[in-house]
């Protein structure tokens, strides 16, 4: 089974390239391992994750993640 | 077109709210994925959910995503509830809705929080995937009806 992962090397490379991705892409999906980055910016969650799984294969979790300058808070009222 | 009738009584303290009942299960693609590696898929657990229009975003207890071991894909987001914040994982998923014809949801993002003290439903099904139905509410005979 793959493992539920911590992300904390993978938030580290995101946050290194948030300020650039930012700029360039903009509401953009990106699928990160370790420090390696699937080729690519993509325009749905589930494309960055088909991405993701080729790159990286399922056995360990990868990150996926929006590119936003500062993070959005989600609301359940 | 599928289409699911709820029921649902607004005036009974005791009613959480409309639910129906979900499949959830990691995606096509992950089982794949896992399949082809030789692991363990875990079987698709059947669970009630909350309708919940106030959600931005479909929710699953953590319990209940560790339990499914969904695939997961980030974690540390935030969540705010009534104004406190809950950091929340963040989970590739599929969800069906048994005993209906409404069109199942695979590959879409499904984020984790805690749920405390919450007998009666284990997901909230946000305005992420409400957005894709038609919903209506006849407050005669309680009924809520979902076409999509």
């Amino acid at each position: 089974m793959a493992p539920s992962g911590s992300f904390s090397t993978e938030l580290k490379v995101f946050e290194r390239h948030r300020e650039e991705w930012s700029r360039s892409y903009p509401g953009k999906f990106v699928a990160i391992q370790g420090d390696v980055i699937a080729e690519g910016f993509f325009g749905s969650y589930a494309e960055a994750l088909k991405a993701g799984l080729r790159k990286f294969g399922a056995r360990r979790s990868f990150l996926v993640k929006q590119v936003w300058k500062t993070e959005p808070v989600y609301c359940i009222s | 077109m599928g289409r699911a009738d709820l029921n649902w009584n607004p005036f009974d303290q005791s009613d959480p709210g409309p639910c129906i009942e979900v499949i959830v299960m990691n995606s096509h693609n992950v089982i794949e994925g896992w399949r082809a590696l030789g692991l363990e898929c875990p079987e698709p657990l059947r669970m009630k959910a909350l309708l919940d229009t106030g959600a931005s975003v479909t929710v699953i207890s953590k319990t209940f995503a560790k339990y499914c071991k969904l695939f997961q894909t980030s974690e540390g987001s935030e969540i705010t509830a009534i104004g406190a914040t809950h950091p929340c994982g963040e989970h590739a998923g599929a969800i069906s809705f048994p005993d209906t014809d409404l069109r199942p949801f695979d590959l879409i993002r499904i984020r984790s929080v805690d749920f405390v003290k919450q007998p009666y439903y284990a997901i909230l099904i946000g305005r992420d995937i409400l957005q894709n139905w038609i919903i209506t509410f006849d407050g005669r005979s309680k009924r809520v009806t979902i076409t999509d």
